[in-house]
């Protein structure tokens, strides 16, 4: 089955990346620009991991986070942050709530598909066959 | 923490933080330009972060042509650099990179015991504006080169009122 990724950016641009990145792969990725829609969208579709900033309007990535820990039926979801913010502490103070990884802005996309494979297993699309050609029609006799 | 500037030459991290950003995330080089005036558009597209804490506070902008904005959007979205963009596009383009190098300079003052948070961007567009701030406050300008234009990246900044 495909896994189901869940990316919360406020940012399209940095959605659109993460899209292209895992166009290869076998996977389904949901959407949301902040907080409160991410948390809105991981309770529908119970995502196989979600990727979060952690500065957008509305509801931040880290009371995001600390809501969906503190839920029974998404506590269990990983989550990565991706952010553009690296300082010591912050990274201390969001591991301890509980996030599986870290990964800092500016990123390549290979390091994104890196760290999400560390995390579940992502399958490559299977090549769709080349249509065979129809046969020739035989020679009337 | 005392309200003394910390031992961070701003101009050298954004330096090294800029062409990252540029080469990790747009695949442009970007080279920092130590001589000259400041670049001057016809007409502006500006990125702007502002970060807030109790010891520090200041905003970073990224000045570029709308020219340039465009090409960076089309770079980052991995479109061809003569497409043209609707504005919406090119503004959060702009808005995320700004929001990269106010986010690596933010890390670098916590790491330095200087906590603050974040802004979301703004965008601003215009003809003709200088954005001034207010007394007390330390202002640097960098100016960049990449694909023959010119940019810069200007940051004011505050330390408990001492700089």
């Amino acid at each position: 089955m495909a896994s189901k990724i869940l990316s919360v950016d406020d940012s399209r641009t940095i959605r659109l990346i993460v899209g292209r990145a895992l166009r290869p792969y076998d996977c389904v990725l949901c959407e949301a620009g902040n907080g409160e829609e991410g948390l809105a969208v991981a309770a529908r579709e119970k995502p196989d991991l979600i990727l979060l900033d952690v500065t957008m309007p509305v509801m931040d990535g880290v009371t995001m986070l600390t809501k969906l820990k503190e839920d029974p039926a998404l506590k269990t979801i990983p989550v990565i942050m991706l952010t553009a913010e690296s300082g010591r502490d912050n990274v201390i103070h969001i591991a301890r709530l509980g996030v599986r990884d870290y990964l800092v802005k500016p990123f390549k996309e290979d390091q994104l598909i890196e760290k999400l494979s560390r995390n579940l297993t992502l399958k490559k699309k299977e090549a769709v066959p080349a249509p065979v050609p129809a046969p020739a029609a035989a020679p009337q006799a | 923490m005392n309200a003394q500037a910390p031992a961070l030459d701003i101009r050298h991290f954004l330096n090294g933080h800029l062409v990252d950003v540029f080469q990790t995330m747009l695949s442009m080089k970007a080279t920092p330009v130590s001589e000259g005036p400041p670049p001057k558009f016809a007409e502006h597209t500006t990125g702007s972060v502002g970060f807030a804490g109790d010891t520090v506070s200041g905003a970073v902008y990224l000045h570029l042509s709308t020219e340039m904005a465009n090409r960076i959007a089309a770079a980052m979205l991995g479109l061809p650099p003569e497409e043209t963009l609707g504005e919406s596009d090119v503004n959060d383009v702009v808005g995320e990179c700004t929001n990269m190098l106010a986010g690596g300079l933010k890390s670098a003052l916590c790491d330095k015991g200087y906590e603050c948070a974040v802004s979301t961007p703004a965008i601003i567009r215009g003809t003709s504006f200088a954005i001034e701030s207010l007394p007390d406050v330390r202002q640097e300008q960098m100016i960049y080169e990449s694909n023959g234009s010119r940019f810069a990246v200007e940051v004011h900044i505050k330390f408990n009122g001492k700089n």
